[in-house]
């Protein structure tokens, strides 16, 4: 069976997973804390090496308490479906090795947000991962302006 | 009375008893389909989902599926805590996942309902919408509402449940 590994991180109480096939770089957030952002806004900017990314803020999409950068906090550098992005978490944990076809879909009432941003769910030594999709994230309405504009 | 348990039976031969599971939520009497119940398991505690509808509790996995946990309590506005050990009820073919699980106080039986032991519901009952309601079920001399679950897990309207 074909395992995959997936960079398992957490977002308030709740585990995500990512794929490490997307993944470039995991950053400190230093230069993101001092952004002056609306609590409120999913989207925001990342100075990465000259370039202005995008920066997903992660528990603001998930609708996760607390409006502070946590000093565990890090950022993804994630390659989406165009263009490079950061994704904002609370605590990167480990890579964890999965089976990719036991990621099962998210129930449509599990969550309001698309099932377009995330790949599923899979268990995981007795834990539930919630594994994102980097792809369906980079094309979200927020991020294409953000590109765009 | 015969006229209004044909009209509220809805599909199928009316003339035969529909089997209902029945339970409580807060102290009240309700029924679903006992086509939609798989199986009832114990509650244990879901597994938090993103942006979730508060009646959503998460999800629980069972046999290697992921099933989105509603809490009837919460789903009818019912404030404080619900008991220590609820039910859960697995519901297929009933809302937009092949499987739901539904969180109630308590299972009671399993129950046969005449064809003429059931009424067409008033515009509300307990607060609830006709709409979302088969009928209101004599269960034994007991008043049941009797959930059309279809609709209830279809529809996003704001249910609070009268005392």
């Amino acid at each position: 069976v074909a395992r995959e590994q997936v960079l398992v991180f957490r977002v308030g109480s709740a585990l995500y997973g990512i794929g490490i096939g997307s993944m470039w770089e995991v950053l400190s957030p230093e230069g993101v804390s001092s952004l002056p952002t609306p609590p409120h806004q999913v989207c925001t900017a990342l100075a990465y090496r000259g370039t202005r990314l995008p920066l997903v803020r992660l528990g603001v999409l998930f609708g996760t308490p607390g409006d502070r950068v946590l000093p565990s906090a890090r950022v993804l550098l994630t390659q989406g479906a165009r263009h490079l992005m950061g994704l904002l978490v609370d605590e990167v944990l480990e890579v964890a090795e999965i089976d990719p076809q036991r990621i099962m879909p998210m129930p449509a009432l599990a969550s309001v947000l698309g099932a377009g941003l995330f790949r599923g769910l899979v268990s995981c030594d007795g834990r539930v991962i919630i594994v994102i999709d980097e792809a369906g994230l980079s094309a979200m309405p927020e991020v294409a302006r953000f590109v765009e504009g | 009375l015969a006229a209004q348990a044909q009209r509220s039976a809805g599909s199928g031969d009316a003339r035969k008893p529909e089997q209902v599971v029945l339970f409580q939520v807060a102290g009240k009497p309700f029924a679903v389909d006992l086509k939609h119940v798989e199986r009832i398991i114990d509650y244990r505690e879901p597994t938090e989902t993103p942006r979730r509808p508060p009646h959503i509790e998460g999800v629980v996995e069972d046999r290697g599926r992921f099933v989105a946990v509603m809490n009837l309590r919460k789903r009818f506005g019912v404030a404080g805590p619900g008991p220590a050990h609820p039910a859960v009820l697995l519901l297929r073919g009933a809302g937009p996942d092949p499987i739901v699980g539904l969180v109630v106080d308590q299972v009671m039986r399993v129950f046969a309902v005449p064809p003429d032991g059931v009424l067409s519901p008033p515009p509300r009952v307990f607060g609830i919408r006709a709409e979302l309601i088969r009928g209101v079920a004599n269960a034994g001399g007991r008043a049941v509402v009797w959930l059309d679950v279809a609709k209830l897990l279809s529809t996003t309207e704001v249910i609070t449940l009268l005392a």
